[in-house]
């Protein structure tokens, strides 16, 4: 399935989200992206998916999608979920699998408020003036915003490799590796984009905390940086691979 | 904003290149310690270079009419990745292979073409860069290196420090000004190729922390070249190092420098039975951040082989990557001393040259300043 297909008509659907959205989600089709063709769903595989849950991530008011495109996947009447875990794990899905499929999918949002995140903080410093001049022009600036790209870059690589062939399948090795690299990649560009932005970041009315407060909270859910790390070394010291063959297949 | 990065992959053809290559270094490698092969693209070995060549693996990509393989960049991103990750020593012929020949194929006269970059794929000339200076680092265009029109070609007086294995090239590519002055700026610099045999070029060899002399100063009396002795356009050197500088920044050689580091420190992990949690832990940070790594430059090599110049994105692998290099040895460390039995000494001798030369990954190719300033521009703040 390609991109162009959905994305647009998911951008604007996201976009015009009202009070009481679930009503026009569910009228969308978008909830039944993943259920079978057959049951009148659209049988996306995972890399279909990346695009829209990683435009999703971008916007952090946006209510509980992901999760409940996942959680029709065992119960096609989902709404409003939360997480979609106990619903997969209830229809009989492998709890093994069921938490690296969230973890892919929270790093899929992850990668995506990061990259919302990026933007936000490279407007503000291009606009915010002092001493003189817009504060983007300020090596100091320039730098942090430099490693911020450079771990919105390695964010969305990392979840989009993970983000492969049908959803109950996902690479779990891959999800590991995603869900580790962005809880890394998240500390680092909340960290810069809250140090450029200065006070009017921690403002109630301003974007910025719902960005970044989102990206603690995916940090979080479905095993942190610890636990992938965890679960991605063992199987490393288990095998008698180097690690440039390990990485390879990851 | 930057595009963000296409996933890459390996095809069936160039993926088959992997098993000889890894069979060769397999042999040839054998009983060779992890501290000596942690120098990988430091580590001079001609005989190995010629070797290497012997089987087409020198200018793989390089067109078949002037000696090469006519290989895609992936075919290379598999064979370099697997000297890298082995720690195979490469130095002598990596930046000929890397920079040099493909400089000549663009901007050499055909002479130059037909007589050098034949003899650099079949590992029989080296080359070394010509680009800091005891006054210019960083701040490259600030080089004094002069070279003043003769009747027959240019006279060059002056110095490069520095310059990995100057003392042991047979050729050096040179940025010098021609003309004007330091207050010129990148005006008035221009690209030399200098036979280092030509009377008037000595070179000394710098000793370095760990007891090798890789890099050094050479320096330039006098110096008569010939006419065709200018790369390019006179006047036009700084564009055309910059170009050669993204060949250096794109390739996988900024993700491995410490994989025989991870290596013999799992094998050590391995050997001691069921791993701790804390163990495991770290095995995948490392190997999670490597991977994420090895899929970008994958990424970035797919822009190269689309003909693509992917300056900033090269640069933002090269910053990221000397990063996690650079922090395996500490890592590596932290682990190591939490234990309270005895570690090989083959392993504390690998941790112990790659603690102390792991600050240049930052620095060669460029600083990790110098990159961030180029990213910074890539994501239009400068």
């Amino acid at each position: 399935m390609s991109d162009d297909l959905f994305l647009d008509p998911w951008r604007r659907l996201l976009d015009g989200l009202g009070a009481d959205p679930w009503p026009e989600l569910a009228g969308s089709g978008f909830l039944d992206l993943l259920r079978p063709e057959a049951e009148g769903g659209a049988g996306l595989d995972l890399a279909g998916l990346f695009p829209l849950a990683f435009e999703a991530g971008r916007r952090p008011r946006a209510p509980h999608v992901l999760p409940t495109i996942l959680a029709r996947l065992a119960d096609p009447q989902a709404l409003d979920c939360p997480d979609a875990g106990p619903v997969l794990v209830a229809g009989g899905s492998d709890p093994a699998i069921v938490r690296a499929l969230c973890a892919a999918v929270d790093a899929a949002l992850m990668a995506g408020a990061m990259d919302a995140l990026q933007a936000m903080t490279l407007d503000y410093a291009s606009t915010r003036r002092q001493f003189g001049r817009e504060i983007s022009k300020f090596q100091a600036i320039q730098h942090q915003i430099a490693v911020m790209a450079e771990e919105v870059m390695a964010a969305r690589m990392a979840a989009e490799t993970a983000m492969t062939g049908p959803p109950l399948a996902v690479p779990l090795q891959a999800a590991a590796v995603a869900k580790m690299r962005c809880g890394e990649a998240a500390l680092v560009c909340a960290g810069v984009a809250h140090a450029v932005h200065g006070a009017i970041g921690v403002s109630a009315e301003h974007d910025l905390h719902h960005l970044t407060g989102g990206l603690h909270r995916l940090r979080l859910s479905h095993g942190g940086e610890a636990y992938w790390a965890r679960r991605l070394g063992a199987w490393a010291l288990s095998r008698p691979d180097d690690a440039a063959t390990l990485a390879r297949s990851l | 904003m930057l595009t963000p990065l296409v996933p890459a992959a390996i095809g069936p053809e160039d993926e088959a290149l992997r098993a000889e290559v890894r069979a060769f270094l397999a042999e040839r490698l054998a009983g060779v310690p992890g501290a000596r092969r942690a120098r990988t693209w430091m580590g001079f070995d001609a005989g190995f270079s010629r070797d290497l060549a012997a089987r087409g693996w020198v200018g793989l990509t390089l067109p078949v009419e002037f000696g090469g393989g006519g290989r895609s960049p992936f075919a290379r991103f598999v064979l370099i990745e697997e000297l890298l990750a082995a720690g195979a020593p490469v130095a002598a012929h990596w930046i000929a292979e890397r920079q040099s020949a493909p400089l000549l194929l663009r901007y050499g006269t055909e002479a130059q073409r037909r007589d050098i970059v034949p003899r650099i794929c079949r590992g029989e000339a080296f080359f070394c860069i010509g680009m800091s200076e005891p006054n210019s680092g960083s701040d490259l265009a600030s080089v004094r290196t002069r070279a003043e029109r003769t009747a027959n070609g240019w006279r060059l007086n002056g110095s490069k420090i520095w310059t990995t294995y100057g003392h042991k090239a047979h050729y050096m590519v040179a940025l010098v000004r021609t003309s004007g002055g330091p207050d010129d700026r990148q005006a008035g610099l221009s690209q030399l190729l200098i036979d280092l045999k030509t009377p008037g070029v000595t070179a000394r060899p710098i000793r370095d922390l760990a007891g090798d002399e890789h890099f050094s100063e050479v320096f330039f009396e006098d110096v008569d070249l010939p006419g065709d002795a200018l790369i390019g356009q006179e006047g036009q050197g700084w564009s055309q190092t910059n170009a050669e500088l993204a060949f250096e920044r794109s390739g996988p050689e900024r993700l491995y420098s410490s994989t025989v580091l991870i290596d013999e420190w799992m094998d050590f992990v391995r050997s001691r039975g069921e791993p701790t949690e804390s163990e495991a832990e770290l095995a995948g940070r490392m190997l999670a951040r490597l991977a994420t790594l090895r899929n970008m430059s994958l990424a970035v090599t797919g822009q190269l082989a689309r003909g693509e110049s992917p300056v900033v994105e090269a640069s933002m692998v090269k910053d990221l990557g000397a990063s996690f290099e650079q922090s395996i040895p500490a890592l590596v460390t932290d682990h190591l001393a939490s234990l309270e039995g005895p570690v090989p000494a083959p392993l504390l001798a690998t941790l112990d040259y790659l603690a102390g030369m792991s600050p240049t990954f930052s620095l060669r190719g460029g600083t990790r300043e110098i990159l961030r300033g180029i990213i910074a521009r890539g994501l239009g703040l400068r």
